[in-house]
C-alpha cells in the first residue's frame, strides 16, 4: 500500500488538496445548499479520481469502476439520508 | 454463513468482506436514499411520532447567556422587551425577505430594528443562529466563535433581547434565533453612566415563540447516529479487509481500500458539520 502512495504521490496530493478544500469550504460557508453542492462535487471528484488513478495504474476494470461509483454513491446517500431524514437547517 | 463472512476476507466470500461486495453496497445505497425519503414523509404525516425534538426558549437563552457572563466576570444582562421586539422584527424581516445576514438585501441594518422598537441605544450588538435544537447549544456555539463571544461578554451592554421564530428560510424549515444587545448608557459595566435612561414608552410587543417539540422518535438523533454508524462500520471493515489481505498476501483486483477510507473519513467529517447549526 505504501508503494502505491509513493508511486502515485501526485495523485494522492491532488485528492487530499480537493478534499481539504471541500472540507474547509463546507466549514466556512453558512449555507446548507452550497455545502451539499460542494459535498456532491467531492463525491463526483472521488469517483473520477479513482477511475483515472486505476487507469494510469493499468489495472482499471468494470468491477473497479462500479466499486468507486458505489462508494461515491454511498457517501452521497449518507449525506442525503441525514438531510432528508432529520435535519432542520 | 457467519459473522466472519460479512466482515473479514475469507474463502467463503472470495477473500473480500461480503459487506464490500457490489450487491451489498447497492443495498446500502438504495436503502439510505429510500430511508431518508421515508423518514421525511412519515415525520410530516406523523409529527408526534417521528420528528425533531426542539427545546429553545427565550428564558433559557437568557439564563445560559448570563451564566457565561458571570463565569467570565461580567455583570448579567437585563432582559429587555424593546430589544426582544427589535429581535422579533429582525427575525420576521429575514423570513419575509429570505436572507441570512446581519444587513438585509435592501441595506437595512440591525440598528434600524432597534431604533424602530423605541430602544435608544448608545451601544448595540446582534448575534444570529439557525438550525439549532437546544438553547444551550446555541449559546455554546456563540461562545466558540471569537466575534460572537466578544459580543456576548462585552461590558458595553446592559440589556438583552431575544427572538426565537420558526419559518422558511431559503426554502427550508428552520428555527431562527436573534440575540440583540444594547445599552442606553456610555459605560454600563463600569457604572459611570453619562446618559440618562429613556423612559419606557408604550409598545405593542411581538411575542416570540418558545419552541418545544418532543416527538416519540427524534429523527435528528436517529438519522445522525445511523449515518455516522454506517460510515464508521464501512471504514472499519475496509481497514480490516486491507490488513487481512496484506497479511495473507492475497492477490485481488479491486479498488484501493485506503482511497475509500480516505473518502469515507471526509464524509464522516461532513456529517458531523451538518448536524450542527449556523451562527452569524
Amino acid at each position: 500500500m505504501m508503494d502505491i502512495f509513493k508511486n502515485h504521490l501526485g495523485h494522492y496530493i491532488s485528492l487530499f488538496a480537493v478534499f481539504a478544500a471541500a472540507f474547509f469550504f463546507i466549514v466556512s460557508v453558512p449555507d446548507k445548499q452550497t455545502q451539499v453542492l460542494v459535498a456532491s462535487f467531492a463525491a463526483f471528484f472521488y469517483v473520477f479520481w479513482g477511475i483515472l488513478h486505476h487507469f494510469i495504474h493499468h489495472d482499471l476494470s468494470a468491477k473497479i469502476v462500479v466499486e468507486y461509483v458505489l462508494i461515491g454513491s454511498l457517501g452521497l446517500a449518507l449525506i442525503l439520508f441525514l438531510l432528508k431524514g432529520g435535519l432542520i437547517f | 454463513m457467519n459473522f466472519r463472512h460479512f466482515f473479514i476476507p475469507h474463502i467463503s466470500n472470495n477473500f473480500r468482506a461480503k459487506l464490500l461486495h457490489h450487491q451489498i453496497l447497492s443495498v446500502f445505497v438504495l436503502g439510505l436514499f429510500l430511508g431518508g425519503f421515508l423518514l421525511s414523509y412519515f415525520s410530516s404525516v406523523f409529527p408526534a411520532v417521528l420528528g425533531q425534538a426542539i427545546d429553545i426558549s427565550v428564558e433559557k437563552l437568557v439564563e445560559f447567556t448570563n451564566k457565561k457572563r458571570i463565569e467570565n466576570g461580567e455583570i448579567p444582562l437585563k432582559f429587555n422587551d424593546k430589544l426582544s421586539y427589535a429581535a422579533s422584527l429582525k427575525a420576521e424581516d429575514m423570513f419575509e425577505d429570505d436572507y441570512w445576514a446581519h444587513n438585509s438585501p435592501n441595506g437595512r441594518t440591525p440598528w434600524a430594528f432597534i431604533k424602530n422598537s423605541g430602544y435608544t441605544y448608545v451601544y448595540a450588538g446582534e448575534n444570529l443562529a439557525r438550525g439549532f435544537t437546544d438553547s444551550e447549544d446555541v449559546v455554546n456555539a456563540w461562545m466558540a466563535s471569537e466575534s460572537h463571544r466578544n459580543n456576548l461578554l462585552s461590558d458595553n451592554y446592559e440589556d438583552i433581547g431575544f427572538a426565537v421564530k420558526k419559518g422558511k428560510l431559503k426554502g427550508e424549515e428552520t428555527v431562527l434565533i436573534v440575540q440583540m444587545f444594547g445599552s442606553t448608557t456610555l459605560s454600563p459595566g463600569r457604572a459611570t453612566a453619562a446618559v440618562s435612561t429613556p423612559s419606557e414608552g408604550e409598545l405593542v410587543l411581538v411575542k416570540s415563540e418558545d419552541i418545544k417539540t418532543s416527538p416519540l422518535i427524534d429523527t435528528k438523533i436517529l438519522s445522525a447516529s445511523l449515518s455516522q454508524s454506517i460510515v464508521i462500520l464501512f471504514i472499519v471493515v475496509l481497514l480490516v479487509d486491507m490488513i487481512v489481505v496484506k497479511k495473507q498476501n492475497i492477490l485481488r483486483f479491486v479498488g484501493h481500500n485506503a482511497d475509500h477510507i480516505f473518502f469515507l473519513t471526509l464524509i464522516l467529517l461532513i456529517l458531523a458539520i451538518f448536524t450542527k447549526g449556523f451562527i452569524l
